[in-house]
């Protein structure tokens, strides 16, 4: 039956069989009633309706990156007629929740669905959002579900930005299935927006990943639980020594010289895997610290990383204390890290805080406060950090539950009734009369994610300014305590969603480092090729918001439609787009497929040209000056003192990159320079970037032109899975395939950090062995985390619109900062 | 004063009908499109739902507070500057009228406002940024 063609001499009874068909339910087993003209009036507005989505721009996690590539040039959501995202909620209809539901973040969430005028409708997009997916973790709730109702589900993590527009394509058809006339005008009956209930766990859903029919097998099918492992069979097995390294002529020294003079308070670690460490007593750490920074030769600028050890689980437990402080400096003159590692007793040891020494440990100290309950005496405010305010319990704690599912279901009342922390009081003694507060996040279009700051204000003008950081925290450390070595890889690409594998590298150098893994050449350089192309697609994402923010809208098209080439070589070489999980220990997941040469050789060609185009755009654009120039000053001293990294720290005015300074997985092989600025500015922070972009298609260049051949995964089976043709040759092959990829390979006891520089900066991993089949500790040294603490240095004292330019010129992501 | 003559004052006269006819729409087609949207429509109204919007948390303190001066001062210099354009306008329109003789007391006006602009601007009446970074520009390669 074809439609209807309205003509002048159609007869009533024609035009009412028209109307008919155009009204008919497109809904199997919908019946159609109500009068024609009640029928006629519901296809008109749902018609409207329908083709004209208001979609709030809102994105909680990964999810949201392929949601808004539906949005650009390859896709162009437009042609369905939801193009315009609104920025506020009351001019929404549409909420596509996508990515994870933290449960810091699921009030807000609620909220925003609250303030959505009626009607209005709700996807649920990404394994996520839909049910915690692979996040079944404390932080996360098990499913939007639970404290919203849900019109439609797209699977996936992430889903594919087709699958977007499916899903609009889906919730169309659900719409011109309403009745929304009787609604409108206030008659009984009729439907219009989401229909289904919030769903209940136990009652119309459950959290139970087993799924129906599965209660009598062990939850998440092993006996072996988390913290302790009991009768865990990697026990039983045997493991070489870790891989132990030879300290530096410059390390040997400081060790003689701090023996010397602090004498039995600093004991020198016998071996190390990585770097040069020491156990410091407790009261004589602070003196120790300052040395370090002021007086030592070489001096350690940079406070690292500040961390913590829950030592109560350990196979030899009589061997440690009940808590590790592990403090990491770095020095910039020497090239070289050193590890202090600081023994406390009791349950809520006390410890003196060293941000009089330190501004930047300020937010670790919270941190580890946070997680661990370990308290810092004269810390100035220690509040939690990632935590709500409200939380109980200290996560990284051994005893503390890893699985959201081990701890009650959280519902629609949690979400009502565990508000973020008022801002005021983050703004108590700050505020002059004539000043107010001011919420910028966690839901905001220029925050890049989920970061809630805290404005004081005088005008427009910033007088103080805090931040709210874990508002995106996924527990991706404690979730290390629990996935077996190579389960992990996967968690380590959603910690930077922007820069995929870039993260499996930083993981795995750091594993390898403390087996001794030796990776072929050919696995290093194709593990470099894909780490820059994944640099060169985080920097054009970076230039299209950064450029946006600061009043740009074409470089979002132009950028978004040269991903999506970079997404293409990704996709032929790995199978996946944001997240391939693809880098192996000891080399690489498969070899290179045919074809793989002339689409890089392709891309190389013309990407040159584009950025020259995307430079003729931006880079003397009178507006964007006056937006970044002389704004979010940043001095070299105090980027070096505050751990800042990255671009940011290249743009102050040092010439500082780990892949020159301490070269990884064969980063020495390559030739190409390391851009800096010295105007520490939001400008040069541009500039630094896109040239980056430049050196990045260099090192492509040279990686796909000297592609050496040979073997792309290691040999070392002890560790590593073999490939599977392999496995059915001989039957040790078999055995070690077996054991590693079921139980998962044992590691050493022992502890290796490692760091690259991630496309936004040093990002370390810090892995600590307990000789089992999972991490014992697993810590990210995130760049973001250092380099957002920078803010009120760069931010206060200019305007809320120059914050918006500071903002999207740091290049921060919420899962690096808060993993 | 001059009586006033009831016919001109007469809804039918030409003139003022129309006007009245107009007004009568316009007041009709106000009243009608004001009462259509607040009654058509499905209403749930809530506690949520009223509170302002901020970025999905919720607001500190009032939105009646003492405004800084240089909100105030913005305004007012958009206020006389817009005034003054009014009048600018009504000159043009009647051009030919006034001859060369309003075109140099429009002149001679237009002067007096340009000097107006040179002095706010001299002043740094419209320079918007903050105090602190006017005094203390940070140093440019």
């Amino acid at each position: 039956m074809a439609t209807p063609v309205y003509t002048k001499g159609v007869t009533t009874p024609e035009l009412i069989r028209g109307l008919e068909y155009l009204t008919r339910p497109r809904f199997e087993g919908a019946v159609p009633s109500g009068s024609p003209l009640e029928r006629t009036l519901d296809w008109l507005v749902n018609w409207s309706r329908a083709y004209s989505f208001w979609p709030l721009f809102f994105g909680l996690s990964c999810c949201f990156i392929e949601e808004i590539t539906a949005w650009t040039p390859r896709f162009d959501i437009s042609r369905f007629g939801a193009e315009v995202l609104r920025g506020s909620p009351r001019q929404a209809d549409l909420l596509i929740v996508s990515g994870t539901v933290f449960k810091k973040i699921a009030p807000v969430v609620l909220r925003l669905y609250e303030q959505m005028p009626e009607p209005k409708w709700v996807i649920s997009m990404g394994s996520c959002a839909n049910c915690g997916g692979m996040y079944d973790c404390y932080s996360v709730v098990q499913g939007i579900d639970q404290i919203l109702p849900v019109d439609l589900y797209i699977p996936g993590c992430p889903p594919r930005p087709e699958a977007v527009m499916q899903s609009i394509v889906l919730l169309q058809e659900k719409v011109r299935s309403e009745r929304p006339t009787r609604k409108i005008l206030h008659l009984a009956g009729g439907s219009q927006g989401t229909q289904t209930p919030i769903l209940v766990d136990g009652l119309s859903k459950t959290r139970d990943s087993r799924g129906p029919g599965y209660y009598g097998t062990p939850p998440r099918g092993s006996e072996e639980t988390p913290p302790m492992f009991w009768d865990a069979r990697s026990d039983l097995m045997w493991t070489p020594p870790p891989h132990w390294i030879e300290l530096s002529e410059t390390d040997q020294s400081l060790a003689k010289i701090l023996s010397e003079k602090f004498g039995g308070a600093v004991i020198q670690a016998a071996q190390t895997s990585d770097l040069l460490t020491f156990e410091v007593a407790p009261d004589r750490l602070k003196d120790v610290l300052r040395f370090l920074k002021t007086e030592s030769e070489p001096k350690f600028l940079r406070l690292d990383d500040l961390t913590a050890v829950d030592e109560s689980a350990r196979r030899e437990r009589e061997k440690y204390p009940d808590y590790t402080l592990v403090y990491q400096l770095l020095s910039f003159d020497s090239a070289s890290r050193v590890r202090l590692k600081v023994p406390l007793a009791g349950p809520e040891p006390v410890i003196p805080s060293i941000t009089d020494l330190w501004p930047a440990a300020d937010w670790y100290e919270r941190e580890v406060y946070d997680m661990f309950g370990v308290l810092f005496a004269g810390h100035p405010r220690l509040w939690r950090l990632l935590m709500p305010h409200d939380w109980e319990g200290h996560p990284l704690r051994k005893s503390y539950p890893d699985r959201a599912t081990d701890m009650p279901p959280y519902t629609h009342y949690d979400a009502q009734k565990h508000q973020p922390r008022d801002a005021g009081e983050y703004m108590t003694g700050r505020l002059a009369e004539d000043q107010y507060v001011l919420n910028i996040g966690p839901h905001h279009i220029s925050t890049h994610g989920l970061i809630r700051f805290i404005l004081a204000l005088k005008g427009e003008e910033i007088t103080a300014l805090d931040t709210d950081i874990g508002y995106h925290h996924r527990a991706a450390e404690k979730i290390g305590e629990r996935q077996s070595w190579h389960q992990y890889i996967p968690y380590t690409d959603r910690v930077d969603y922007l820069t995929g594998v870039a993260n499996n590298l930083t993981y795995l150098l750091a594993v390898e480092q403390l087996a001794g893994i030796k990776v072929p050449d050919r696995a290093q350089f194709i593990r470099v090729l894909l780490t820059e192309f994944f640099r060169l697609s985080n920097h054009l994402v970076w230039f299209s918001t950064y450029t946006h923010d600061t009043g740009a809208m074409t470089p979002n098209f132009y950028c978004f439609a040269e991903r999506e080439k970079i997404m293409d070589i990704v996709e032929l070489i790995t199978g996946g787009r944001l997240h391939p999980s693809w880098f192996r220990l000891g080399g690489v997941a498969m070899d290179l497929p045919p074809g793989w040469k002339e689409l890089v050789d392709d891309f190389i060609k013309v990407f040159p040209g584009r950025i020259k185009e995307f430079e003729a755009l931006i880079t003397k654009n009178p507006i964007f000056e006056a937006r970044t120039r002389d704004v979010g000053y940043l001095s070299k001293q105090d980027a070096m003192e505050w751990g800042v990294t990255g671009a940011n720290l290249r743009a102050s005015g040092l010439e500082w990159d780990l892949r020159k300074k301490m070269p990884y997985s064969g980063y020495e092989a390559f030739d190409f320079d390391i851009p800096y600025a010295t105007a520490g500015d939001c400008y040069a922070r541009y500039l630094v970037r896109v040239e980056e972009m430049r050196q990045s298609v260099r090192i492509i260049e040279q990686a796909a032109n000297q592609m050496p051949p040979g073997r792309w995964l290691s040999d070392d089976y002890r560790y590593i899975i073999p490939p599977k043709e392999e496995t059915l040759t001989d039957i040790e092959t078999l055995i070690h395939h077996f054991i590693n990829v079921t139980r998962g390979a044992k590691m050493p006891r022992g502890e290796a950090y490692m760091a690259t520089e991630h496309p936004r900066g040093e990002q370390g991993v810090y892995a600590v062995s307990d000789g089992l089949h999972m991490a014992y500790r697993l810590r990210f040294r995130s760049p973001g985390f250092a380099n957002v603490q920078t803010l009120p240095l760069m931010a206060v004292g200019h305007l809320i619109s120059d914050l918006i330019a500071i903002l999207g010129s740091i290049d921060f992501i919420l899962p690096d900062i808060d993993r | 004063m001059q009586p006033v003559n009831p016919v001109t004052l007469s809804p039918w006269a030409p003139g003022l009908f129309s006007l009245a006819l107009y007004t009568a729409i316009v007041v009709g087609l106000l009243a009608l499109l004001l009462i259509l949207t607040r009654w058509l429509g499905e209403q749930k109204p809530d506690l949520e739902k009223a509170r302002p919007y901020e970025c999905g948390v919720i607001p500190t303190g009032g939105a009646q507070f003492r405004y800084p001066v240089p909100f105030y001062l913005v305004a007012v210099f958009f206020l006389i500057f817009d005034v003054e354009t009014a009048l600018i306008f009504s000159w043009a329109v009647a051009i030919e009228d006034l001859s060369w003789l309003g075109w140099l007391q429009i002149s001679f006006f237009i002067i007096i406002l340009l000097v107006g602009l040179v002095y706010l601007w001299l002043k740094g009446g419209l320079d918007w940024r903050p105090q602190s970074i006017r005094k203390a520009l940070p140093p440019r390669s």
